[in-house]
């Protein structure tokens, strides 16, 4: 009996234990960055947050999948809430709910905050998607805005994303040039997974590298997630063993970068413009978010009730995306070579001035990574091509869909199925 | 440093644990060099109070005085620092290590690196000088349990002890064995070592007691020299009332067979040969012994008839039906009771409750509920009149079994089994662990049965019981069958020799290698 | 004879013991549940105050999230059906000490076999109620087989179903893993398709149209489901030879066998069962709440569910009550940002509340101890 009773404490400490780290699968116990540092948002009980709209102002509420340290994809959306707040003053109180899994907790999270009465909910993740899209047709008072999806009802609900694909083309052509400048001719490519968004800003890379470095390829590692600190170093090792000189990464953490110092290479971050503090010797570039121009017109838009449930999809022209070195008031990292240095501010200007975009650099004739011809010479892809879209409501569908590899990627590389 | 002639004097000890008063206020006083023998029935308090003595319970109140000085144990360690020791019923020994080792092991002053000559060596000195003869090399799994017992007896006299605690140590002795370990008591109280012997037997407490302390529910009843006492007079004295020895048993009516073992072979737990072309059989109205010492296969005969040990050759034949696989639930079917030797560890479920543990075997019978519904209120009637025709104490029926007494507890076992009106009833150590009174009236509730025409096969290790009820008497050496003898015609000493073997005892210790 | 003091050669010191509990008082079992949670809300309000927070705020909004409305309570019930289910499908393993730990990979497995159903192996158009059935029997099943596996390794062959039924659960998810990311993947995400609306468990927001106050309680029929398995477990217990024959096992194999049951029989039989009912929950989860198959569907509800089955001494009334105050703890802690904060806090009630339990049955003395 005595030791039946042990093993079944025995068994119970089993069990807390793995659930201990079910419950905790994100890395997101750390204290946020400094800079996060939030003008108090009320009702803030100490450095404990209650989200809860305030009477008399324009709630709005922010649903990231990871936590606001990350020093990426939600550090960058954080950002943008504070730009906002700060753009637009009194007028509006924001919160914030940090680490909301995908799935069916997002729903309930999601409608808690419509029915604590926030004006609107921005929700900046795919899997928040659908969750969003459900909870928007039982609040249509309240605006949802969802980031990196492709849905949207006309109304109250809008989905939102940009054209990082023309800031990945420049950050190909620096990463080529550094490799070219080293005598090497490897880059590597950390993708999270194989959707077309990725696909569509790897294939922009290998485009722009092959501008600057004719002869150089590029190798893939697809690690299945966005956010995991290890397998994102892990997948920067591998790329280095095989022979990298810039490790270019589509996750959201600055593992890569850091790596790349550790080797003594070179390593192009994602997402938020502090993504290379990590190592800046190291580090080329990062081409980054900026949110919160994008959020204050949208919350604008609101106010002044002109807000339309529209797929929004901004390019250089508008002022959200960054190129860290090259933006204005800012000089490039030491590890960029300065002859690629002219032709990237040049291009970079042309964006910024709306003469390029997207489309631009999706413009024939492109080969695949096998030398197929993808797009023919005068053809321009159409945004649905770029979004892989296919039997979605209110859409066209893609006539030649974001499911290939650009030349330039390593012949042998296949999208995972 | 003092000339006290005690070298123990416990006063005024109280302990109580919930809901038990197990010692109240006991004066006990035990001279050196003296054999004194701690009688009671089970439930009396010895082994609290000599827990109490050896460092592992701490007493309520009372103080403790060893050679006149005031101790306060809080652990057995402090106990042997003062030269108390204790042999436990169950051996504290780890098998796969030699008996040097053991010895050795947990000794503070050994230090890290281990001398297996010293060692040896210490233990041959102390194994000579009190005639313990045992190999200090053998490893503790290949020695008898009487050998056993020697390697815990030089174990706390390794570790100086002056004041030896030993809790009914005949128990799994046989009669030989006994009588050896009795020389080696006497041989040391001649050295002056202090022996403190628990029992309930009398036979023996008056053979080799200088005096006898007599405890009756946690009190001292009396203590008197051993000198000029009876049986009946300690009896009395434990039980508190007047005791009958002889059981009134009438004459024994046979008729068919009801139990027939045809050359029997069965394996034990460790897939070793334990029965060997064992047969006998087993008439209506009559009940049959098998002794033997503990651990030549009695459990796997019972086990093998009662279908929980499948049979490796030869076949069971339960009222005409044979069977060469019998399951558990074919032989309860067929009518085969078993009142299991460990009654804690197969008879019951100690958690559940006296009707829940009265209704084990008969629970799947249509008025315990029809089909696969079970009618709480059946249960709880039979519970009731189960409780009551076999004045079983127990605070409700509702109570878990492992809080009732040990004779409590054999005497739900044995109305559950009696109550099925088995053809057949395998009764293994029944009264073993039970007081005088308990052991009464199970063996009545016994012939009880044998009257009523149920074929009793009676195993157990207490040699005065098998002569005491059964009608024909075969003894069992490692699992086979030495000898059949009809009780009236045998003999307590060819028994005894025939259960060691047939050899005389100092040549079965010699040569004794059950590996 | 004469009694002497102890020499001074004896040095005393006072020293701290801990000594087990020979009986565990009534009182204190009565009350073990309470003091817990109250000192796992101590506890927890210690380290709220450390991170500069109100425990008093906190707490009161956390339990107004979860029980202080009626979409409250449908979010707690929510969270707390596959709780229960599967928290029954535990506590009937672990009546019999088996512990199958791997209700996790049973779910999993379960969602996976309904959403096969709902999606690709009957056709989109089946009738809801036919389409349901065969989900729930798929799920079932699903889940049975998983469990059975440990089963039969430990009937048979007596291998240590800890081990395996925990392995199994890896097993179970990266299975899961591959089918959303393969064959069953929408577009490459980790997801499947959106079943269609006939293989939704119903929910009550779903009759928000002729009742308008049910509106957004998206509470679906699993909790019917888990309530009668409930009931319907605390009759079988009290009131069947099956149950009664589970029961003698657990407490001790060696007397059933005695009283005549087919041990191994059992053993795979409860394992099924077990297994079964958390492949259930696997399967109300995916066809009631989430509506497809995706990564972590199940924030670890297998394994919270054994510990809500042990906090509820197995008892299954007890076991929907406690898995409503964890479904309560896991929606009230949304409220508290950051997200770190609401995890530890969790942690911290399932620590004390687990570790605790073994602590009460331990009590602490000051004596003196003797050394010479």
């Amino acid at each position: 009996m005595r030791t039946q009773k042990w093993s079944a404490v025995g068994v119970l400490l089993i069990v807390a234990l793995v659930f201990g780290a079910c419950v905790a699968p994100q890395p997101g116990m750390q204290p946020a960055a400094p800079q996060a540092e939030a003008p108090a948002p009320a009702p803030a009980v100490g450095g404990v947050q209650i989200p809860e709209p305030v009477d008399g102002k324009f709630n709005v509420a922010f649903v990231y999948v990871g936590p606001i340290g990350d020093g990426g994809w939600t550090y960058a959306h954080n950002e943008g809430r504070l730009y906002l707040e700060e753009a637009l003053g009194d007028v509006v109180h924001t919160a914030y709910l940090e680490s909301v899994p995908e799935g069916a907790d997002a729903e309930r999270v999601i409608r808690n905050l419509a029915r604590a009465g926030f004006d609107a909910i921005f929700t900046t993740s795919f899997g928040f998607m659908d969750p969003t899209a459900t909870v928007a047709e039982e609040f249509p008072d309240v605006y949802f805005v969802h980031i990196s999806g492709f849905k949207r009802n006309d109304t109250n609900f809008a989905n939102l994303f940009g054209a990082m694909e023309s800031m990945k083309y420049l950050v190909g052509m620096i990463a080529g040039a550094r490799a070219q400048a080293d005598g090497g001719n490897r880059i590597g490519y950390i993708a999270p997974f194989p959707i077309p968004e990725v696909i569509r800003h790897l294939n922009a890379t290998a485009m722009g590298m092959r501008q600057t470095c004719p002869d150089c390829l590029m190798d893939v590692r697809w690690i299945f997630t966005w956010f995991d600190p290890d397998k994102e170093r892990q997948a920067a090792e591998s790329l280095f063993d095989a022979g990298a000189d810039v490790v270019i990464t589509g996750a959201d953490t600055p593992g890569p970068v850091q790596v790349a110092g550790e080797r003594g290479k070179w390593g192009v971050g994602y997402d938020s413009r502090n993504a290379c503090d990590v190592d800046p010797e190291h580090c080329l570039t990062v081409p980054y978010w900026e949110w919160g121009p994008e959020y204050t017109r949208l919350v604008q838009s609101m106010l002044d009730g002109t807000f339309v449930g529209a797929d929004i999809y901004f390019d250089v022209d508008s002022g959200s995306l960054g190129l860290l070195g090259f933006m204005e008031g800012q000089t490039p990292l030491p590890g960029v070579p300065a002859e690629v240095i002219p032709s990237v501010e040049e291009l970079l200007a042309k964006m910024l001035s709306g003469e390029i975009n997207r489309f631009t650099i999706f413009t024939g004739p492109i080969r695949d990574n096998k030398g197929n011809e993808i797009v023919p010479a005068g053809v321009t892809l159409t945004q649905s091509d770029l979004e892989g879209l296919q039997g979605i409501p209110g859409r066209e569908d893609c006539t030649i869909c974001m499911n290939w590899l650009a030349e330039g990627i390593v012949p042998d590389a296949e999208i995972p199925q | 440093m003092t000339t006290s002639p005690y070298a123990v004097e416990m006063r005024g000890i109280t302990k109580r644990f919930p809901g038990v008063l197990a010692n109240d206020r006991v004066d006990f006083q035990v001279r050196k060099g003296e054999i004194h023998a701690l009688l009671g029935e089970n439930g009396a308090g010895k082994s609290t109070l000599m827990n109490i003595l050896s460092g592992l319970y701490r007493p309520d109140e009372g103080e403790i005085a060893i050679h006149g000085q005031v101790v306060e144990f809080h652990s057995p360690r402090d106990a042997i620092r003062h030269g108390v020791g204790m042999v436990h019923q169950h051996f504290m020994l780890t098998p796969s290590q030699s008996v040097a080792e053991n010895v050795f092991l947990g000794a503070r002053e050994i230090g890290f690196v281990l001398n297996p000559q010293r060692m040896a060596a210490e233990v041959r000195r102390i194994a000579e000088q009190y005639r313990l003869p045992v190999d200090p090399n053998a490893k503790i799994w290949q020695l008898s349990v009487g050998e056993q017992q020697r390697v815990e007896i030089i174990k706390i006299l390794y570790r100086g002890a002056e004041i030896l605690i030993l809790d009914e140590p005949t128990a799994v002795l046989t009669p030989q064995e006994a009588e050896n370990l009795f020389v080696t008591l006497r041989s040391m109280a001649a050295d002056n070592k202090t022996i403190i012997f628990i029992s309930h037997k009398l036979e023996e407490v008056l053979s080799i007691a200088d005096r006898i302390t007599v405890l009756r529910s946690g009190r001292v009843a009396a203590t008197l020299p051993a000198q000029g006492v009876t049986k009946t007079e300690l009896a009395n004295l434990m039980v508190g009332r007047q005791v009958l020895f002889q059981l009134e048993k009438p004459p024994v009516q046979r008729g068919e067979v009801r139990l027939r073992l045809d050359k029997v072979c069965a394996l034990d737990d460790k897939q070793l040969p334990a029965l060997c072309e064992v047969s006998l059989t087993v008439h209506s109205g009559e009940i049959v012994g098998v002794a033997g010492v503990a651990g030549n296969g009695q459990r796997e005969l019972a086990e093998a008839i009662c279908g929980l040990r499948p049979l490796t050759a030869g076949a069971i034949e339960v009222a005409g039906e044979r069977m060469t696989r019998p399951t558990a639930r074919r032989m309860i079917d067929a009518g085969v009771a078993y009142v299991p030797e460990d009654r804690n560890a197969t008879g019951s479920a100690p958690n559940l409750s006296v009707a829940e543990n009265l209704i084990l075997k008969s629970y799947r019978r249509a008025e315990m509920g029809a089909g696969p519904f079970l009618d709480l209120s059946a249960m709880e009637r039979i519970a009731a009149s189960l409780v009551k025709s076999f004045n079983i104490l127990t605070p409700s029926i509702k109570t878990p079994v492992r809080k009732l007494s040990g004779g409590n507890l054999q005497k739900v076992l044995l109305a559950r089994e009696i109550s099925s009106q088995p053809k057949v009833l395998i009764a293994a150590s029944p009264t073993r662990g039970l007081d005088i009174g308990a052991t009464e009236s199970v063996r009545s509730l016994l012939l009880q049965e044998r009257s009523q025409g149920a074929a009793i096969l009676l195993i157990s290790e207490d040699l005065d019981e098998i002569f005491a009820i059964s009608d024909r008497i075969v003894v069992l050496y490692e699992g086979r069958i030495m000898g059949e003898f009809e009780t009236a015609d045998a003999d307590l000493t060819e028994v005894g020799l025939l259960m060691a073997g047939g050899r005389t005892p100092s040549e079965s210790f010699a040569t004794q290698d059950k590996g | 004879m004469t009694s002497q003091t102890t020499t001074l050669t004896q040095q005393r010191r006072i020293g701290l013991r801990i000594e087990r509990r020979l009986e565990q008082p009534l009182w204190l079992r009565v009350l073990t549940p309470f003091i817990l949670i109250a000192a796992a809300l101590l506890i927890g309000a210690l380290l709220l105050s450390l991170v500069g927070a109100n425990p008093w705020v906190v707490y009161n909004k956390m339990a107004s999230i979860a029980f202080g409305s009626a979409h409250g309570w449908s979010d707690t019930t929510i969270k707390a059906t596959p709780l229960i289910l599967a928290g029954l499908g535990v506590s009937i393993a672990f009546r019999m000490r088996l512990w199958n730990i791997g209700a996790e990979g049973q779910l999993f497995i379960g969602a996976w076999v309904a959403t096969g159903f709902a999606l690709f192996w009957l056709p989109r158009d089946t009738p809801q109620a036919i389409m349901l059935l065969v989900m729930a029997i798929g799920g079932f099943v699903g889940g049975a087989l998983w469990a059975f596996v440990p089963g039969v390794l430990k009937a048979k062959l007596n291998i240590n179903e800890i081990i395996t039924s925990l392995m199994l659960t890896y097993v179970a998810i990266l299975w899961n893993n591959y089918w959303i990311y393969g064959p069953w993947s929408d577009r490459g995400f980790g997801l499947t398709p959106q079943f269609p609306r006939n293989a939704w468990l119903p929910r009550f927001t779903d009759y928000s149209g002729d009742f308008p106050f049910l509106r957004g309680i998206t509470a679906h029929a699993g909790i019917f489901l888990a309530l009668a398995v409930a009931i319907l477990l605390w009759f079988v217990w009290k009131r069947t030879k099956w149950g009664y024959e589970v029961k003698v096992i657990g407490d001790n194999p060696r007397a059933g066998q005695y009283a005549g049951m087919y041990l191994a029989r059992k053993i795979m039989a409860v394992m099924l069962l077990s297994g079964g009912l958390a492949g259930l929950a696997g399967m109300a989860e995916v066809s009631g709440v989430v509506h497809r198959l995706q990564e972590r569907f199940s924030p670890g509800y297998g394994f919270t569910a054994i510990i809500v089955a042990w906090l509820a001494k197995l008892n299954p009334l007890a076991i929907v009550l406690v898995a409503y105050l964890f479904g309560g703890l896991l929606v009230g802690s949304d409220a508290i940002q950051p997200a770190g904060i609401a995890k530890m806090l969790q942690g911290v009630v399932l620590f004390v509340v687990v570790g605790g339990e073994l602590l009460l049955q331990y009590r602490i003395k000051v004596g003196r101890s003797a050394s010479s």
